[in-house]
């Protein structure tokens, strides 16, 4: 049977699908990226490959996320797409007439705007990451509160407290004060709930058309309490697919049964690459003012991809001496 | 020896120099352009700068700081108002200043007033008073003057014809009469993209991040305001309900209202500088009137001094995605 593998390497998870042709997905991995993008994808695929089945065969992988250049000369990919791109295309698959995508992550949160199955508009946060997973991970933390428990306290809460949402660094001082006023626990959380949904939508949507179906994906639609505090902003059910957390991955699994689709032959180089001893390194390029940092990626002794430098040189020379081989 | 006269190669350059090299050089200067912006050049100059500065002066500063040693003079005029009733920016207003207050070691500085905004008799003034540093002879600094003129007319029919600043200029350096052999319209792209920013920003190739070569890798052609005519802008923008007094804002908003217009355009993108407040108006009211049509697809960059490309390349790559899959579900 023919499979597609998805990666999606953001900067908080790495996130692994395995999907049949009729677009039902067989295996999915949720790993934490912990600022090791190259030893994660490898264990992952690694994982993976114990996982499958007598005759699966990875007809063609995709990847997307901010490491996807770095995880495609690893893997081997059909597919090279941008994370706003990978999410769309999996909400337009999974949930047919969607016509809006609100997706919050670990550091970034967008928002899609769909129309007859086709991005019309979308935007990303910018320098700010307040009211992202982070964030909200880092007050469970403080809280002492397993993160899993956020959502479902939240929904509890009689009268849920205003905190400031525009800035996670007030919000937070907002909250302790709260609670030192003697505010429950259950008012505050979904106080931040409200006040994260309320910067989402001012920020990420402003000025957005949001209509429904309003898919909610991402690793922060986990939490119950944003779920809700989403639905009374913006008066609408807000569905959550059951691959939520791994959307990416299956629009990344998705473009690459696309670039096969006229019968390719795949790049993926198999799950041996998750074997290979990989290198990252860096230097700075002193041979003009730009001073660039040029990443090297190295298997074995071979450097195999360079990027970072403007002018290109450094890239162009790997590319040059493969086509010399 | 000839006298040296440095221009940073940083905000108005990209749109008057043409005019300022015709005219120093007719007068027997040495013209000396600083370097591209490199990272040295902007660390540089934000190093220097004053915080509250936006990105473009940041890197003024820069390429001030790269001239010094290298001339005698520093052309660095007070840039008020181009034209009738318009401003450009309390910055350009303040910029002799700034740089005369934390800069060390500066040469002369060529500080004159431009200012047209009530008449336009004080211009020739301004430029009399440059000239006179250069040459004793009133009739040598007039006729300076007009060739500069000339040439300045000719680089901004260039820039109409949809000729990018970087190939209009060396068009002029060749310094060849005909203007047909050397206009290379952009072709074999798909897609038409319009560019809507201060010239400073869009072409720069630094500080933009190589966008407009960027654009056109990912097979777009690109559109800029220097190509809608001056008569269009000024419609234009009289369509918004209180008139613009930022002469690049009005010029950014018009073109971007005319492109909204344009069947030919799929595509407009707003490239905005951290800590520009013109920027984040112009921006704004692109967006609404976008919004407002429904027609095409937008996207507001903003450019600081970071250098990381990704969030930008992610940004790009998903708008030309999403026009694409546009054109083909259609």
């Amino acid at each position: 049977m023919n499979c597609f593998l998805g990666v999606d390497v953001g900067s908080v998870s790495t996130n692994i699908i395995l999907m049949d042709e009729e677009t039902n997905v067989l295996e999915s991995m949720y790993l934490r990226t912990q600022g090791k993008p190259i030893v994660t994808v490898q264990r992952g695929l690694q994982d993976l490959a114990g996982r499958l089945k007598p005759g699966w065969h990875i007809r063609a992988a995709g990847t997307t996320g901010s490491a996807r250049h770095l995880t495609s000369v690893i893997m081997g990919a059909d597919s090279v797409k941008n994370e706003i791109t990978a999410h769309a295309v999996a909400a337009t698959h999974l949930v047919p007439g969607a016509q809006t995508v609100l997706e919050i992550g670990g550091q970034d949160s967008k928002i899609i705007v769909l129309r007859n199955g086709v991005v019309a508009d979308f935007a990303m946060n910018t320098v700010c990451a307040a009211g992202t997973g982070s964030f909200l991970d880092q007050q469970a933390a403080r809280l002492n509160i397993p993160i899993e428990d956020f959502g479902p306290i939240a929904l509890e809460a009689k009268s849920p407290v205003r905190i400031a949402g525009r800035c996670s660094v007030f919000a937070e001082s907002d909250m302790i004060h709260k609670q030192q006023m003697g505010h429950n626990l259950s008012d505050i959380l979904a106080g931040l709930c409200e006040a994260l949904v309320r910067n989402y939508l001012n920020n990420v949507g402003k000025g957005k058309e949001i209509l429904g179906p309003v898919v909610f994906q991402g690793g922060v639609a986990a939490n119950v309490g944003i779920k809700k505090a989403f639905e009374e902003a913006l008066e609408v059910e807000v569905q959550i697919p059951k691959h939520y957390d791994v959307m990416g991955a299956v629009g990344a699994a998705l473009l690459a049964r696309e670039a096969v689709a006229k019968g390719q032959p795949s790049k993926f180089k198999g799950f041996e690459a998750a074997q290979e001893d990989y290198r990252a390194g860096s230097f700075e390029c002193g041979d003009c003012p730009n001073l660039c940092e040029v990443i090297e990626i190295a298997a074995g002794e071979k450097t195999i991809a360079r990027w970072g430098d403007r002018c290109s040189k450094w890239a162009n020379s790997v590319m040059a001496e493969e086509s010399a081989v | 020896m000839k006298k040296r006269v440095g221009i940073p190669r940083a905000l108005l350059y990209y749109t008057y120099y043409p005019l300022w090299r015709e005219f120093f050089t007719s007068l027997g200067a040495e013209v000396v352009v600083s370097s591209p912006t490199t990272k040295g050049i902007l660390n540089q100059g934000v190093k220097k700068a004053v915080d509250e500065a936006c990105l473009p002066v940041k890197l003024y500063y820069g390429h001030v700081m790269d001239l010094i040693g290298k001339v005698d003079y520093l052309f660095l005029p007070r840039m008020v108002s181009v034209e009738a009733k318009t401003y450009i920016c309390p910055k350009f207003l303040g910029l002799p200043d700034m740089i005369r207050h934390n800069v060390d070691n500066l040469p002369t500085l060529i500080d004159v007033n431009i200012n047209r905004h009530k008449n336009d008799n004080q211009l020739y003034g301004a430029v009399y008073q440059v000239g006179k540093m250069f040459s004793a002879n009133p009739y040598n600094i007039y006729a300076a003057f007009n060739r500069a003129i000339k040439v300045q007319n000719r680089y901004e029919t260039l820039l109409q014809q949809g000729i990018l600043p970087f190939e209009a200029l060396s068009v002029l350096e060749r310094g060849d009469g005909g203007d047909k052999e050397t206009a290379t319209p952009q072709q074999g792209k798909d897609l038409t993209i319009a560019l809507v920013g201060h010239p400073y920003n869009i072409y720069d190739n630094y500080i933009s991040m190589n966008l407009i070569e960027k654009l056109k890798t990912m097979g777009a052609m690109v559109m800029t305001p220097e190509a809608v005519a001056p008569e269009v802008v000024e419609g234009e923008a009289n369509k918004l309900p209180k008139k613009m007094f930022w002469n690049m804002g009005k010029k950014m908003v018009g073109s971007a209202f005319h492109f909204l217009n344009r069947p030919d355009v799929d595509g407009i993108i707003h490239l905005a500088a951290f800590g520009c407040g013109p920027d984040s108006f112009t921006g704004e009211l692109v967006e609404r009137e976008v919004r407002r049509k429904k027609t095409v697809p937008f996207l507001n960059l903003t450019i600081d001094e970071h250098t990381g490309e990704a969030g930008i390349v992610t940004r790009l790559e998903a708008f030309v995605d999403m026009i694409r899959w546009k054109a083909v579900s259609q």
